[in-house]
């Protein structure tokens, strides 16, 4: 899905750009296992290779880093916590979630997943629900996420969160929506 | 929009949206890289593989030996391909910041003309301060 978050943005980005890495390293890994098929070259007598192993010593290093630090960025990003315009709380249940909105008024209700019998033509199976929660946009907003019974998971993929609900514990999420849309 | 094929309908598309790119799985280069939705690949490997083949000819012209001139090559295709890709990558979040901020000058620029906010009026009073 294309992202609708700048957390999202970054995540992708930065997935394209461990992929090209990935990419080069298993091309060069390929090429090197047809050398190792086609070569005829025999050396019995190998004293010491310094120069390759300070090179597959420091390159793999090297490739780490530039794996490591956007990647670490990324997360403190993710972490960071501005301060909220709005606060929801999601409760997850067996087998539907419910919110909460308490900063202004008392707004509580369930939202179950729709049937498939129950869809219209055009709505996406699996997907759609009879109660939506909706959100500003442009707005950073908390989420608080917690489980009544066993383990949840309150992921929204295009806005790049994924928050496990765990009985007994509050876990924090920050959402930012950058376009209004339904995620 | 998405329909649920029918038991007996074979199934005519691969994707599930209703754009038409989608109706085709997308080319990946060794089955994980997507060059023609990710910014900046198809460009990269193109310039890569230009790069390895010049890098690998020349050598094998300047020394006649093969082996040595397909591991230069293979060594020019990752060299290039790194180079342009990360050329092309931050030149396209400077264009992406560009956007951002454009978008965000239009739509300050609608939400308050005429206003006492209007970005416009205030660089004016500047301008006519100085």
């Amino acid at each position: 899905q294309n992202a609708a978050s700048p957390i999202m943005e970054e995540l992708i980005a930065f997935h394209d750009h461990a992929l090209m890495i990935i990419f080069l390293i298993s091309s060069l890994v390929l090429y090197i296992i047809s050398l190792m098929l086609t070569t005829k070259l025999t050396h019995t007598s190998t004293m010491n290779a310094q120069e390759i192993e300070m090179i597959w010593t420091i390159l793999p290093a090297m490739i780490l880093i530039m794996i490591a630090l956007p990647s670490l960025r990324i997360l403190y990003m993710t972490d960071e916590f501005n301060k909220p315009y709005l606060t929801l709380k999601a409760i997850g249940h067996q087998w539907y979630w419910s919110y909460e909105y308490s900063d202004y008024e008392d707004l509580a209700f369930d939202s179950y997943i729709m049937p498939t019998y129950f869809l219209e033509p055009g709505e996406f199976r699996l997907l759609e629900v009879d109660n939506r929660t909706t959100l500003p946009m442009e707005a950073d907003i908390r989420v608080l996420i917690s489980s009544q019974d066993v383990l949840h998971s309150w992921a929204v993929p295009s806005l790049g969160v994924k928050t496990d609900a765990i009985p007994g514990r509050l876990n924090q999420a920050m959402v930012a929506s950058m376009r209004p849309g339904l995620y | 929009m998405a329909a649920v094929p029918e038991p007996d309908e074979p199934a005519k598309r691969k994707g599930s949206c209703t754009s038409l790119r989608s109706y085709w799985k997308p080319f990946k280069l060794l089955g994980i890289l997507d060059v023609e939705n990710i910014p900046c690949a198809r460009d990269s490997i193109l310039y890569g593989s230009l790069g390895s083949v010049v890098a690998g000819f020349g050598h094998f012209l300047l020394t006649s030996r093969i082996r040595r001139s397909c591991d230069v090559g293979v060594g020019g295709f990752i060299l290039v391909t790194l180079g342009c890709w990360f050329h092309c990558r931050y030149n396209y979040a400077k264009q992406k910041i560009q956007q951002r901020i454009t978008r965000q000058g239009m739509k300050n620029k609608l939400l308050y003309e005429g206003t006492h906010l209007d970005p416009e009026r205030k660089q004016n009073n500047g301008n006519s301060s100085n």
